[in-house]
């Protein structure tokens, strides 16, 4: 057999890589990612969130229950603060202003510090009914698309609910650092959702920061729960750049951490390409996402 | 720290196309360059390419960066596509002589066909021109005569059993002759 010589790199026909790049996009749409996850409904994601910090707690022996957590709180007093969050949630779903206006943080003090002197057994009943109760107004209302108010924010309820996922699973996350577990993810549905909220919510995010220039960044979040965006940032009204000025590579778990303030960019594998102050404006806008 | 294959196939995972952009600009010379070794330089070969690299696209997972290199990854799909081409350009051809046998006076092809047809059919004849005698003839009876093993048997006067074993053997060193191109393309 004789073979045809095999052509050098640069003598490809004329054509061949836009039509190879064209019916590679028709065959699968650019951004989303492979393998496809099933997808679940915000309020699943806050259950199974709340199922996964159960569980964590209820392995907690005493003296974990006791560990400096975050700020001033140790383990008892963070479950009281996820306890307090589900009461203004629950306040907001019933329309009471007052949380809309009210902190994260200061607004839950008042629940975070009461688990003093009592038992974890009573702190993680209180916190788990409360949770329940959230599922069930949830449950019982007509939709999940209205606007609510919490905490200086106003997002639609299904937004809320996976942001309320993000923050149990955050808070998780400080309670098994500082019993000395391991890290948990979220399953690749959840963290879909998640990143998703994350990436909606960053042009504001930057625009809160002062990125002040208009630029189009290529996000790329890789593993389960990614996908790519075209997130366009910067001063409203002004035309965006095309193409991307810079491009993100970081996986999406790590990106998530990042959102709540778990993680600085310094200490995350991330590829960066392009407009350098763009790529970081962006990601300190990220950081700023996280309630705490 | 992901290598840059790693890097690059969870990029294709996560829809980025700017990574399939990547991969082409740095792969698309070498794939295309072992399509052509089996296919030879027509538009079979663009073929060839184009479903590589859909392939990797909708299915990045498919790939094992700890198994090997992206590079090799490629062209082993390029192979298998090729040799998949050769396969179907041999049963295309086999059924076509039977097709003028049966009907003569048929329209011929247009230009595009006669050109993909000639470079295919080309590299395919010169590969079984190049095979044993014995297993050339019973390539040419079961691809190009359209019979069956038992067919083949009785018209080359071996038994049933040896007829096959010398099809599977004219099969396997055309795809060994396949091969070797490719791996010694660049």
């Amino acid at each position: 057999m004789t073979a045809a010589p095999a052509p050098a790199g640069g003598e490809l026909p004329a054509g061949l890589r836009a039509r190879v790049l064209e019916a590679s996009r028709r065959a699968r749409a650019a951004g989303r990612s492979v393998p496809e996850v099933s997808e679940i409904a915000p309020v699943e994601a806050f259950r199974r969130a709340a199922d996964a910090l159960y569980g964590t707690l209820r392995a907690l022996s005493g003296e974990d229950w006791r560990r400096p957590a975050i700020r001033d709180l140790d383990v008892q007093g963070l479950v009281g603060h996820l306890t307090g969050v589900e009461h203004d949630l629950q306040r907001a779903l019933a329309g009471d202003p007052a949380v809309g206006r009210a902190g994260h943080v200061e607004s839950t003090q008042g629940a975070a510090v009461r688990q003093a002197g009592r038992s974890p057994a009573e702190t993680l009943g209180e916190w788990h009914d409360a949770a329940a109760d959230t599922l069930t107004q949830v449950a019982e209302r007509d939709g999940t698309s209205a606007i609510i108010a919490l905490h200086g924010l106003e997002l639609p309820l299904n937004a809320w609910l996976v942001a309320r996922a993000f923050e149990l699973w955050t808070h998780e996350n400080d309670i098994r650092l500082a019993s000395g577990l391991q890290a948990a993810v979220p399953d690749a549905a959840t963290l879909t959702l998640m990143t998703r909220l994350a990436v909606g919510l960053l042009p504001h995010a930057v625009a809160g920061t002062g990125l002040g220039r208009a630029a189009r960044v290529h996000l790329v979040l890789t593993g389960p729960g990614g996908g790519t965006w075209d997130v366009e940032v910067g001063d409203g009204g002004a035309i965006v750049p095309d193409p991307a000025r810079a491009s993100i590579v970081t996986d999406a778990a790590g990106f998530c951490r990042l959102v709540a303030n778990r993680a600085s960019p310094a200490g995350m594998e991330l590829h960066i390409t392009g407009d350098q102050p763009a790529a970081a404006g962006v990601l300190a806008a990220a950081a700023s996402l996280a309630l705490d | 720290m992901r290598g840059t294959d790693a890097l690059l196939t969870a990029r294709l995972a996560a829809g980025d196309d700017h990574a399939l952009a990547e991969v082409f600009d740095r792969f698309g010379a070498v794939v295309y360059g072992a399509a052509v070794g089996v296919v030879g330089d027509g538009s079979a070969a663009q073929d060839v390419v184009q479903d590589v690299f859909v392939e990797l696209w909708r299915h990045p997972d498919r790939y094992d960066p700890d198994a090997g290199s992206l590079r090799t990854y490629l062209l082993v799909l390029a192979r298998n596509r090729a040799v998949d081409t050769v396969r179907s350009e041999l049963r295309r051809i086999a059924r076509q002589q039977r097709h003028f046998r049966l009907t003569p006076g048929e329209p011929p092809r247009s230009p595009g066909e006669e050109v993909l047809t000639a470079d295919v059919a080309s590299t395919v004849r010169e590969a079984i021109r190049r095979l044993p005698d014995a297993q050339r003839r019973v390539i040419e009876l079961a691809y190009f005569e359209g019979m069956t093993c038992r067919e083949v048997a009785l018209a080359a006067g071996i038994p049933e059993g040896t007829a096959k074993s010398r099809l599977r053997l004219a099969l396997a060193k055309l795809e060994t002759v396949l091969d070797r191109q490719l791996l010694e393309s660049p």
